[in-house]
């Protein structure tokens, strides 16, 4: 997930982009220098346009913690917060492993604005901080989530590629300092690419940054023991996702399956208005496919069945070469365009930073030419075997998937150590608060969180601690929810959680402080009652 | 289909006696000849012959270990779809013919078990085979088995019906999933059955499918004792209109289907007391019966031959 501050970025796929390697062919296309000791990439344009340029540092949202959610997205805010009255078209996105700061003007425009982006970032205006936090908490809150945004987590777990699926935690609290050690770390002109189009450097940059070091990617975490995988619940549509090695034929192939779902999805069975799917590079050598059908009213176990055969005939039916020889084409047409180089210079950028191979037009076309139907049905295979799909309604058990952990551990076994507490809604649940974690017990299964294993603990001032576990489990300790849940019980927690991954959370509304489920009605009611007062789960 | 005596006293149910070239199919499954069976399915002339086929290899017991072997060495698209018949046969004796609210929750599990084992071989051979009449068919069986939904079933369907429009065995499995006791309703059941029939060429096997509603309602509004429901005029009337656009009409080719068909038109008006109007198509029978919809209402071999004698005496 990218998180835009002004207008669209420009979004890069490198296998699907051309990219275009200057420097080790000679070909002219795209040349490299230093700014400051920042490599950067130049291509020339026809005619005399705007100067465009970029400046990427290789960090984002996956290297911050849950609790310090958002530190990138502040740096970034802040960084810009000089410009943010002038007409200049300009933007800085946040996405998960980089961060890009764009312009796009007169050359005088695009100096002075790259200068200010790094003056800001040598020196922070952290004055800003309250209000950019504040800006940071409505962007949020208004910002529409994609209908893949909690596979992350389910995969991930609440850490590193999995925080692309939660709040950004980390502004309700980050200092001031933590926000200036973050810059000094991590936006360092040895952690930076800059792109520029144009035969030369233009004069009067400055872009001088602290020395650091090319941070490398972060280490992908599991939450998940067995794929293929499948969740329950979210939009109504059916969205999948799974992990393949970068590759042409992998981005040739995402090209394929969108076509065949909107096919089958929407124009032949009409069960759907949206089926797409797309390839991003997730690190240097792995991209992320996800694919996603929306379903018509009435039309979801058609769209969940539709998805699943899709699937089935790419990986282990009939691709035809039509199918393939399609997709191709339109990636070939991506040639056609004037100023191929400059074009692809932030593609190209982008694989400079992740440290991923660049190819040049003939030899991308040359990969594109040699890709077969087999080819794509390996990819098909290898997304097949790391799939994550979330479909409405019941399971889809039935076509080979595993339902991904609901509980972190069976509602049997030795009883969970420390102070139980039993729930004052059910006498089937509680809680217990042991030296080393929170447990919580129902019937269907428990949930544990270790405190040497919690992401984040949200503080309230109301007394409640909701702790979240690196595998994303969530347990809510509420003391209106449990008998005799009083302060001194509950200070092991505060004792045993590492303060790094404390998150002090506002006031809570009254009405938001959860209360008991009446005891009336059958156990299993009131059994149903309590789950849904207590959230159970991930999240 | 010579008439037979009036008094007979046993009922023949065993396919194999009702289509006599079936038996060379059963014997080649009991003897693990897989290049006869192979043959057998080539030769037949069409799909609804080949959904009979399947039906009865399904029902051997044998077939279980055979079909795993032939998967196993080959796994041909006809190996798999019978594998997945027989598993789906399995599965459903474990549920039984109860309604669902008799069935135990271990019974269940086991019963989507080996629908989920049917279900994955059939995802597998519609994806090498997308116009494999056999496959989508047995799909429209593990869709209502394992709840998959109606729009599902229906899309399962439709995928079949772009190659196949007229296939008799998947517009009777639909119409199952159509009806009430599977989520639908009385008038999406009767007006597929309608719609089908009226697309159908004359003389096809749909009309009973507006029989087979008629029935599914009268069974459903039978509590204690048989409903009334197949006695009004208009029910009969209706039987009989379709008997006349399938089974009466001089384009109809009685294939394998054609015992099915005419148990269904005799039960749906003998039930109702139409003796008369049924004598015909139980004299076509002969001794020839079949499970449905003689097993609807006690036993099935003592429910044809009570209403076939009362039918010889009336007509």
């Amino acid at each position: 997930m990218t998180q835009q501050t002004d207008g669209p970025a420009a979004t890069t796929t490198p296998e699907g982009m051309p990219t275009v390697d200057g420097a080790s062919t000679g070909s002219g296309f795209i040349t490299s220098t230093e700014v400051d000791r920042i490599p950067t990439l130049l291509a020339p344009t026809s005619g005399g346009g705007p100067v465009t340029a970029g400046l990427y540092f290789r960090v984002g949202a996956a290297d911050e913690t849950l609790a310090t959610a958002g530190l990138t997205h502040l740096v970034e805010h802040l960084a810009l917060h000089r410009h943010g009255v002038s007409d200049l078209h300009y933007n800085g996105s946040t996405a998960a492993t980089h961060t890009h700061f764009v312009v796009s003007g007169t050359p005088e425009e695009v100096v002075a604005y790259l200068n200010g982006v790094c003056a800001s970032l040598r020196d922070l205006p952290v004055e800003r901080l309250a209000t950019e936090r504040e800006i940071l908490r409505t962007e949020q809150a208004g910002r529409g989530r994609g209908p893949n945004h909690q596979l992350p987590l389910w995969r991930y777990g609440a850490r590193g590629y999995g925080l692309a699926s939660y709040p950004e935690y980390g502004t309700l609290h980050l200092t001031a300092d933590a926000v200036r050690d973050w810059a000094a770390t991590w936006f360092t002109r040895d952690n930076a690419v800059l792109w520029m189009t144009g035969d030369t450097v233009p004069e009067g940059l400055d872009l001088t940054l602290p020395a650091g070091r090319r941070q490398p990617l972060p280490a992908p975490t599991s939450a998940l023991p067995v794929t293929p995988a499948y969740l329950t619940g979210g939009s109504g549509g059916v969205v999948l996702d799974g992990i393949v090695r970068r590759s042409t034929a992998a981005a040739l192939f995402a090209e394929v399956l969108g076509r065949a779902l909107f096919t089958d999805l929407r124009q032949k069975g009409g069960y759907s208005y949206t089926a797409d799917c797309g390839y991003h590079p997730r690190d240097t050598d792995h991209a992320t496919i996800t694919a996603y059908a929306d379903a018509l009213p009435q039309k979801q176990d058609a769209v969940v069945g539709g998805f699943i055969d899709v699937l089935a005939r790419l990986r282990a039916g009939t691709i035809d070469q039509a199918e393939l020889d399609s997709a191709r084409t339109k990636f070939l047409k991506q040639y056609e365009i004037p100023d191929i180089g400059a074009a692809s210079l932030p593609s190209y950028a982008l694989n400079m930073l992740m440290g991923h191979e660049n190819l040049t037009p003939d030899e991308h076309r040359a990969q594109l030419a040699a890709v077969t139907v087999e080819d794509l049905r390996d990819v098909a295979r290898e997304l097949y075997d790391s799939a994550l799909i979330q479909v409405p309604g019941r399971g889809v058990d039935w076509a080979g998937f595993t339902e991904a952990p609901q509980w972190s551990g069976p509602s049997f076994g030795p009883e969970p150590l420390g102070t139980v507490h039993r729930s004052r809604a059910s006498d089937a649940v509680s809680l217990a608060v042991g030296r080393e974690a929170v447990t919580l017990s129902t019937p269907r299964g428990r949930i544990a969180v270790r405190y040497d294993a919690c992401a984040a603990m949200r503080v309230f001032p109301d007394g409640a601690r909701h702790l979240i576990g690196f595998d994303a489990f969530v347990v809510e300790v509420e003391p209106t929810l449990y008998a005799k849940l009083t302060p001194d019980r509950m200070a092991p927690i505060d004792a045993a959680v590492p303060a790094a991954a404390v998150v002090p959370m506002p006031e809570r509304d009254p009405d938001e402080i959860p209360q008991p489920a009446a005891r009336r009605g059958g156990l299993k009611g009131r059994a149903l009652g309590m789950l849904r007062s207590l959230r159970p789960g991930r999240g | 289909m010579s008439p037979t005596a009036p008094d007979l006293i046993r009922a023949e149910f065993d396919r194999c006696r009702q289509i006599p070239s079936l038996v060379d199919l059963r014997t080649a499954v009991r003897g693990n000849d897989w290049d006869t069976v192979q043959a057998y399915f080539d030769f037949l002339e069409d799909e609804d012959e080949r959904a009979v086929a399947a039906g009865l290899v399904a029902d051997l017991s044998s077939s279980e270990r055979f079909l795993e072997h032939q998967v196993a060495a080959h796994g041909s698209p006809l190996a798999r779809t019978l594998l997945a018949a027989r598993y789906i046969d399995v599965g459903w004796d474990i549920r039984s013919s109860y309604t669902a609210e008799h069935v135990s929750r271990e019974q269940f599990q086991q019963f989507h078990g080996w629908l989920r084992r049917a279900e994955q071989l059939l995802i597998g051979v519609c994806a090498d085979e997308p116009a494999y009449a056999l496959a989508w068919s047995y799909r429209l069986t593990t869709a209502r088995g394992l709840e998959l939904g109606a729009s599902e079933a229906r899309r399962r369907y439709d995928r079949l019906a772009e190659h196949h429009p007229h296939h008799i065995q998947a517009q009777i499995l639909l119409l199952q999933q159509l009806c009430p006791k599977w989520g639908g309703s009385w008038e999406e059941a009767f007006g597929f059955a309608r719609a089908c029939l009226d697309a159908a060429p004359a003389g096809s096997h749909a009309g009973r499918l507006v029989v087979q509603v008629h029935l599914e309602r009268w069974l459903d509004d039978s509590d204690d004792r048989p409903s009334d429901y197949l006695r009004a005029n208009e029910v009969r009337d209706d039987v009989l209109a379709a008997a006349d656009r399938s089974v009466r009409h001089p384009d109809y080719r009685p294939g394998f289907h054609w015992v099915g068909d005419h148990n269904d038109f005799a039960g749906a008006l003998s039930l109702g007391g139409h003796y008369r109007e049924a004598a015909p198509f139980f004299r076509t029978l002969g001794d020839k019966a079949t499970e449905y919809p003689w097993a609807y209402y006690g036993d099935r071999e003592v429910q044809f031959l009570k209403h076939r004698r009362r039918a010889m005496a009336k007509g």
